[in-house]
């Protein structure tokens, strides 16, 4: 509204100067007439009429007074709202600016350490003499390989999130954590250990969200992984279903080391390592992705986790119940 | 040159994978053309007709996408593996106008990339347009409308998911191959995941009912015990 100044001192002027004009032509031309003066009847209305018009004038120009003020206060007001929202967004854009860098430098130290076995591994190839060696070093080269295919497989995946839209269908909540665990079970960190799946009887139907069914087994596949990872043999991990009527609830709970209480809020950034993560395999992108799933899906995802005994991590997964009815996806 | 031996294109403008695999492609008995940019890559498909064409697609002077285009619109239909991703529908009706015969993402095994070349070969018909530059594939009574988005089976529309659909592309642009389970998540999903696999028999068992195909006795999808699935009804491509 307000984008030239000249332009904006015109228009609020505007009212003040049409005020003035008609005080003035009111005052100079009708008031130096006197024609109402033939009768005493009409002498009395002229009189009565001729204040009228005088003052109509000085109505002009009250109006025209008011009329500005009032321009000038909504000016004034549209000026500091342009300023907060300028200091808004030179904040977002500031932030922004800092995540972006900060991704960048997580991302140059989770290519390097690969990227230097990979150069060692080399090395070792070209100079090792012994079969065992030179096989040890391809053996090597291969892992440092995966984990940068990983990363950028991580990366594609959290890029096509914000890209493509997601596929809504109605989905049965037990069944897909059914899947989740199967799925679990060939991961080497699910040897000799008890994933436990709790699914309540009641209710029965178990009620239904409406989702892309393949992103939320990733999601919730992602934190089976992770708990699998940052617990022992003798620890436990469980996935329990509950609801509230609004929303389903999952979660996905492990007797492990817990978090640090200074990495907790961070956990859900993308490429962040918490301190007790630094050492173990993975993109550090698979939080990331589950934030971005639960979050496309309307839902949230919250984390509680204690080092101190009764240590452990919860992750709870809120989802919204299906509002409306949607074509049941086939299970297999 | 040795006789019988294929030749294939290779169109990539970054050294380190061209005089890597150049090598690996001749050790597995093809011949091997190396150009490093799109304009050269026309120029030598023109002159030299390789049985196939692998194009990068960010390459100097013309890109891998435009170079195929022009291969298309000068009627040469020369088997294409276009190295990129195929993910959403606007990219698929892109690679729908471009014509390539498949598709594969960078980083990749080599041995994958054989085994497309290999796959590719095996289905091509010389001279002839691919089945999957066609925008209507028919396989006895179902028909795929790939501009549509849509199937239909005896005249009927065939409901289905959009993955669903994408998984029947596939698997009709690509008839009589073991199309393995991960390379259904990587062509479909665009990733591929460990609980991948059981996502694809879903669709897949989606796709079976929708078409009335019992896995016991199938006219169209039939699987592969270990492997992945076939598809095994003859596909004839039009448009």
């Amino acid at each position: 509204m307000f984008k030239k100044s000249w332009v904006n001192l015109l228009l609020l002027f505007l009212p003040l100067v049409g005020g003035i004009v008609a005080f003035v032509l009111i005052t100079i031309f009708l008031l130096s007439l006197p024609p109402f003066m033939l009768t005493a009847d009409f002498g009395f209305v002229g009189f009565v009429f001729g204040l009228t018009i005088r003052n109509l004038g000085a109505i002009a120009l009250m109006l025209g007074l008011f009329v500005t003020g009032v321009l000038l206060i909504l000016y004034n007001r549209s000026l500091r709202r342009q300023e907060r929202m300028q200091m808004l967004l030179e904040k977002a854009e500031l932030e922004a600016e800092q995540g972006r860098r900060r991704f960048l430098r997580r991302l140059d130290h989770e290519i390097k350490n690969p990227l230097t076995g990979l150069r060692a591994a080399l090395v070792n190839m070209e100079e090792a003499q012994a079969s065992t060696d030179r096989q040890r070093a391809v053996e090597n080269a291969s892992h440092a390989v995966e984990r940068l295919t990983r990363l950028l497989t991580d990366l594609r995946k959290l890029s096509d999130l914000g890209e493509r839209p997601i596929e809504l269908w109605q989905v049965d909540v037990p069944d897909l954590l059914q899947d989740v665990v199967d799925a679990a079970h060939v991961l080497p960190a699910y040897k000799g250990r008890e994933v436990s799946l709790l699914i309540p009887k009641v209710p029965s139907p178990f009620p239904t969200i409406t989702g892309d069914r393949d992103l939320l087994v990733l999601a919730v596949y992602n934190l089976v992984e992770n708990a699998l990872k940052f617990t022992c043999d003798t620890d436990s991990v469980e996935i329990r279903l509950g609801e509230d009527g609004r929303a389903i609830l999952i979660e996905v709970a492990d007797s492990g080391v817990g978090i640090p209480a200074e990495d907790v809020s961070k956990i859900f950034e993308e490429l962040y390592r918490g301190s007790n993560a630094r050492s173990t395999d993975g993109s550090g992108l698979g939080l990331a992705l589950v934030y971005r799933i639960i979050a496309s899906h309307n839902g949230h995802i919250y984390v509680r986790s204690s080092q101190e005994e009764p240590r452990g991590t919860v992750f709870t997964v809120r989802l919204p119940v299906s509002q409306k009815k949607v074509t049941l996806l086939p299970s297999s | 040159m040795i006789p019988n031996r294929s030749t294939l294109l290779l169109a990539d403008d970054d050294p380190t994978i061209a005089d890597s695999l150049a090598p690996f492609l001749e050790r597995a008995g093809f011949h091997v053309l190396v150009v490093s940019d799109g304009v050269s890559a026309l120029e030598k498909a023109q002159a030299h007709h390789p049985e196939l064409i692998i194009l990068d697609v960010l390459m100097p002077r013309m890109d891998g996408r435009e170079t195929l285009r022009r291969l298309r619109k000068a009627k040469i239909w020369t088997p294409t593996i276009l190295l990129t991703q195929v993910g959403e529908a606007s990219e698929r009706a892109l690679a729908l106008e471009e014509g390539a015969d498949d598709y594969l993402n960078k980083p990749f095994d080599p041995h994958e990339l054989l085994a497309r070349i290999r796959a590719v070969l095996r289905r091509a018909r010389p001279g002839e347009r691919s089945l999957s530059a066609a925008w209507l594939l028919t396989a006895n009574d179902l028909a795929l409308d790939r501009r549509a988005r849509r199937a239909t089976l005896s005249g009927k529309t065939v409901e289905l998911t959009p993955k669903a659909l994408a998984v029947l592309e596939y698997l009709m642009t690509h008839p009589d191959e073991a199309v393995t389970r991960e390379r259904l998540l990587e062509a479909v999903w665009g990733w591929e995941y460990p609980a991948g696999t059981r996502t694809v028999d879903t669709r897949m068992a989606e796709l079976r009912r929708a078409l009335d195909d019992d896995p016991a006795d199938p006219h169209f999808i039939e699987t592969i015990p270990g492997e992945g699935y076939r598809f095994i009804a003859p596909v004839h491509g039009e448009g």
